[in-house]
């Protein structure tokens, strides 16, 4: 028999469901850059079975950013971690996604820190406008305080 | 106004569930703020984005419509309408879904059906039909666009009402009523060490007179 009296139970079981429905849109798998160019409509399955269709304006936009190696290797969505802090947000440096990739993205010099690039809000909004459906969302439970 | 207490019997071991219920509340209730700051900036920029869309779209919109009379002028309507009928060609419009922090907005994307420019006679039109048929394709570009602007304008402000309900009765409610429980239960266990304290004092004293 659990020992969890039931209020707390429910809280967990809300922090689970909470953090599972916010994160369904996640990609089951992450597409190279090159590849999605190649594509009519192009797109990603995601978690909950939907899919997550890229604009092709915003595709175009990133193959302009990099070179042909750069499209190869860059996976997306791009994904942004929030919770890790008030105010900001991070981005991890990994599947092609390079500092310099996103200080040209964000018009400003960005660095990574441990292979990390933290942004703030101003600057996420800024990039959401210009890769709406290039980036997603990562909810991540932040440390506890 | 006073805070509502959850009745609990006033034990130790009550006072570490209320302790763990009263950090994972907080720990939900982080969660929740994050989404809501995330849900009220995509609120904010779908906002502008829809603003700037309509005004795209009536602008594309008033310069077809000018197009179209201008081409319906030169070569009148029954002429240009006989064209425009064999330049009919069917919309293929792509859909999906993108989600916006646990939101989902749906995605339209209107697929190169190329320009209608060439499916009519060129010999029989003239250049005013070609503009006025790019500025129709234009115009088909920008309601699609501002369709899913506006859906998930909306569907974004009802997630933010949602989600603000529950944080507000986290905020305002759980915890608050968790805090003095527990500030309760605190005053309780002082009491009755006092009590303690003087029940011995009296032992002691009523000791001391024998």
């Amino acid at each position: 028999m659990s020992t969890i009296p039931p209020h707390d139970r429910f809280l967990q079981e809300y922090v689970r469901d909470e953090l599972r429905a916010l994160n369904a849109h996640l990609p089951r798998q992450r597409r190279p850059l090159a590849e999605l160019l190649r594509e009519e409509h192009p797109h990603v399955t995601c978690n909950d079975g939907g899919t997550h269709l890229f604009r092709k304006r915003e595709l175009e936009y990133l193959a302009g950013l990099c070179d042909e190696e750069g499209r190869q290797a860059l996976l997306l969505p791009i994904l942004i971690e929030v919770g890790r802090g008030p105010d900001e947000a991070v981005i991890p440096c990994v599947a092609g996604v390079s500092e310099e990739l996103l200080s040209r993205v964000l018009d400003m010099a960005l660095r990574a820190d441990r292979g990390r690039v933290t942004i703030y809000r101003p600057h996420l909004a800024l990039l959401r406008r210009r890769l709406k459906t290039t980036t997603q969302y990562v909810f991540l439970q932040g440390p506890d305080e | 106004m006073p805070q509502q207490m959850i009745k609990v019997r006033p034990t130790k071991t009550e006072l570490m569930r209320l302790k763990r219920r009263r950090s994972l509340a907080e720990k939900v209730h982080k969660i929740i703020k994050d989404r809501l700051s995330i849900l009220t900036m995509e609120f904010v920029e779908t906002a502008r984005e829809s603003v700037e869309g309509r005004r795209r779209l009536l602008d594309q919109l008033s310069q077809g419509y000018r197009a179209m009379s201008i081409a319906a002028g030169y070569h009148g309507y029954l002429a240009l309408e006989k064209e425009l009928v064999e330049a009919e060609a069917d919309l293929k419009l792509a859909t999906g879904t993108r989600n916006v922090a646990g939101v989902r907005i749906p995605a339209f994307e209107l697929a190169a059906a190329g320009s209608a420019v060439g499916r009519y006679s060129l010999a029989d039109t003239s250049a005013c039909v070609d503009q006025a048929a790019e500025l129709a394709r234009h115009c088909l570009e920008a309601i699609a666009e501002l369709a899913e602007s506006q859906r998930g304008l909306e569907l974004l402000g009802l997630e933010i009402s949602r989600t603000k309900r529950i944080s507000n009765a986290l905020e305002y409610v759980m915890i608050p009523a968790l805090k003095a429980t527990m500030k309760y239960l605190h005053m309780k266990f002082e009491e009755r060490d006092r009590e303690e304290k003087v029940r011995l004092k009296r032992v002691k004293v009523l000791l001391q007179q024998k």
